[in-house]
């Protein structure tokens, strides 16, 4: 049994012309997904890609056209008290929380929602609220909170009822850049648990830290599945060498090699990318780099990054519509 | 790992009241609602119970209704802070909680029958004796839990309406005082219920005000208990009945929005 096992899922949506007469949209176009029990996975893609509709029908607030979305094995259309327990629900931003309590309150209110005992709601609220640094603000409004506190708060919501299934949908979005860290060690001590991630963002260093396999999604229809090096590989199935300041003369020299497949300027200007047709022809190239002077040299497939302009395409801040 | 599959409802009601009172301190500080709603609510009962005497009315008659209908205004405010889910953002999680979404709703605007209550009590112990109503400690204490019964229909008439706006939060606003003013025109507040066409007595029978506001007149006319009695039974019944329909409408609210893709998750 999965954590999460999709299967033809389909979502389309009225136009939003006026009487909604226009062509409908697709959000999902028969998707496939499963996210193993105790695996992180990475949902990546462009704006109106399809992640959050996804996200929405896993946390039973949207039905789906067709297909099925089975949550631990219950079906998330029929099964609805089966599956609410089982899910913890994150979205980023700082909305989804009661600005006029305070952060106590508001997890006592959700455990109180999500049937968590009486006796047993203090001692969670309490445990998270250490767990995420907001003991010392644990009896102020929630309104006062700086959005990165909020986002804490959010986190610790959707675990007051310890789901064994988390959809995190772009739940460091207004993070600072420490707090995003503890965010990533976090859901390290979450898949140790034994639970299940699924985790929309934006944030490729993010999703290549913190997850087992990445699936890259577009226009309602996933792309790829697989763990990060695995995707890296999509693009270039030779091993990689970054270096900055190989000179001229040295690149051409490269290019003429057989086991070197291409010599080509990195984004950043200064790095040239070097790539080789198998791991043993790494030394020899390696050698001739450090004999002509060049000592910044790294060894890498490309980055998720890489991957997904690659793939899905720079689109700017394009929606897809 | 193990949670209960449905919340335990008195831990609902005590920790989703938490957001009744906490929204009713974000309204109201005791001087605020002491010197500002207070003295608006009891300013209106004065004023309808004057144009009343003016145009030939029975002051008691007026002072009563007006001063129960206070309580009424207040508990359809419901229909406007129902919709602060959709803006807090907090729609989707109620919605994806076990929690049936309706009791979530029951519990988090119960500020306004508090408060409602108490302008009422204030109004009808401050205000009526001076246009003629003579309290007794029995009739004192029988309009207590007749006020807080007015109280919380009136309020389950709000969130029936709540429901069935909560698609449409422009028009919340234009519900509430639409459903208070009708109230206050049909249901016995400034003329008697039989002054209207039987159509109108109908829909009147329908609303627990109507029965309330009956069965306190009673109390203070001297009426038999069980005149009384039975016509608060009938306040609770119709409220019961309002309930029912407000839970069978967010019911269909979160059916509905799973649907269409109405409940949105916020960023």
């Amino acid at each position: 049994m999965n954590a999460v096992e999709v299967l033809g899922l389909r979502r389309h949506f009225p136009s939003s012309s006026r009487g909604g007469r226009g062509t409908p949209r697709t959000a999902l176009d028969g998707i496939d997904l499963t996210v193993g029990i105790g695996e992180v996975h990475a949902l990546l893609g462009p704006n109106g890609a399809g992640k959050t509709t996804l996200c929405k029908i896993l946390a039973t607030v949207l039905v789906p056209d067709a297909g099925t979305a089975r949550v631990l094995g219950h079906d998330v259309v029929t099964e609805l008290a089966a599956v609410r327990p089982l899910i913890g629900c994150v979205f980023g931003g700082d909305r989804g929380l009661y600005g006029r309590l305070s952060a106590r309150r508001n997890l006592l209110y959700w455990g109180a929602l999500y049937g968590v005992p009486g006796r047993e709601l203090r001692g969670r609220a309490a445990g998270l609220l250490e767990r995420f640094g907001l003991t010392g603000h644990a009896d102020e409004r929630v309104e006062t909170f700086s959005r990165g506190m909020k986002q804490r708060l959010h986190l610790a919501r959707g675990l007051m009822h310890d789901p064994r299934v988390l959809l995190l949908d772009e739940p460091t979005t207004g993070m600072d850049p420490v707090s995003a860290r503890d965010f990533r060690t976090l859901i390290g001590e979450l898949r140790g648990e034994g639970r299940s991630v699924l985790l929309t963002t934006h944030d490729m260093a993010e999703a290549e830290t913190v997850c087992d396999r990445a699936t890259l999604i577009d226009g309602g229809r996933i792309l790829h599945t697989a763990t990060p090096r695995q995707l890296g590989a999509l693009l270039s199935r030779h091993e990689r060498i970054e270096a900055t300041g190989v000179p001229a003369r040295l690149a051409d020299a490269l290019r003429a090699r057989p086991d070197v497949t291409s010599v080509h300027d990195g984004a950043d200007g200064t790095t040239t990318l070097i790539e080789v047709t198998d791991r043993e022809a790494l030394a020899p190239v390696l050698r001739l780099l450090i004999d002509a002077g060049v000592t910044e040299l790294a060894t890498a497939r490309p980055g998720l990054e890489e991957v997904y302009l690659r793939l899905i395409g720079d689109r700017g801040m394009e929606v897809v519509r | 790992m193990n949670t209960r599959p449905r919340p335990e409802a008195l831990t609902l009601l005590r920790h989703g009241s938490a957001i009744a009172v906490a929204d009713l301190a974000a309204v109201y500080t005791w001087r605020t609602w002491l010197f500002g709603w207070l003295v608006r609510m009891l300013s209106q009962v004065v004023f309808f119970t004057l144009i009343g005497r003016l145009t030939g009315g029975d002051e008691r008659f007026l002072v009563t209704g007006n001063a129960l209908m206070v309580c009424a205004v207040e508990a359809t405010m419901v229909v406007a802070s129902s919709a602060w889910e959709r803006s807090l953002g907090t729609l989707p999680l109620l919605v994806a909680a076990p929690a049936r979404l309706a009791w979530t709703f029951v519990v988090r605007s119960l500020q306004w029958v508090i408060s409602g209550t108490a302008t009422s009590l204030v109004a009808l112990f401050a205000l009526g004796p001076v246009f003629g109503l003579r309290w007794t400690a029995g009739s004192a204490c029988a309009a207590v839990p007749l006020v807080l019964l007015t109280s919380l229909g009136t309020y389950c008439v709000g969130l029936a309406l709540a429901a069935f706006v909560a698609d449409r939060p422009g028009l919340r606003n234009v519900v509430s005082n639409v459903a208070y003013l009708g109230m206050m025109a049909v249901c016995g507040v400034q003329v008697p219920v039989h002054y209207w066409p039987p159509p109108v007595r109908a829909v009147a029978q329908a609303l627990p005000l109507t029965h309330e506001l009956d069965a306190l007149r009673g109390v203070l006319d001297g009426a038999p208990p069980v005149h009384v009695l039975l016509q608060a039974l009938l306040g609770a019944v119709t409220g019961a009945g309002w309930l029912a329909v407000a839970v069978l409408g967010f019911g269909w609210v979160a059916r509905r929005g799973r649907r269409t893709g109405a409940i949105e998750f916020g960023t």
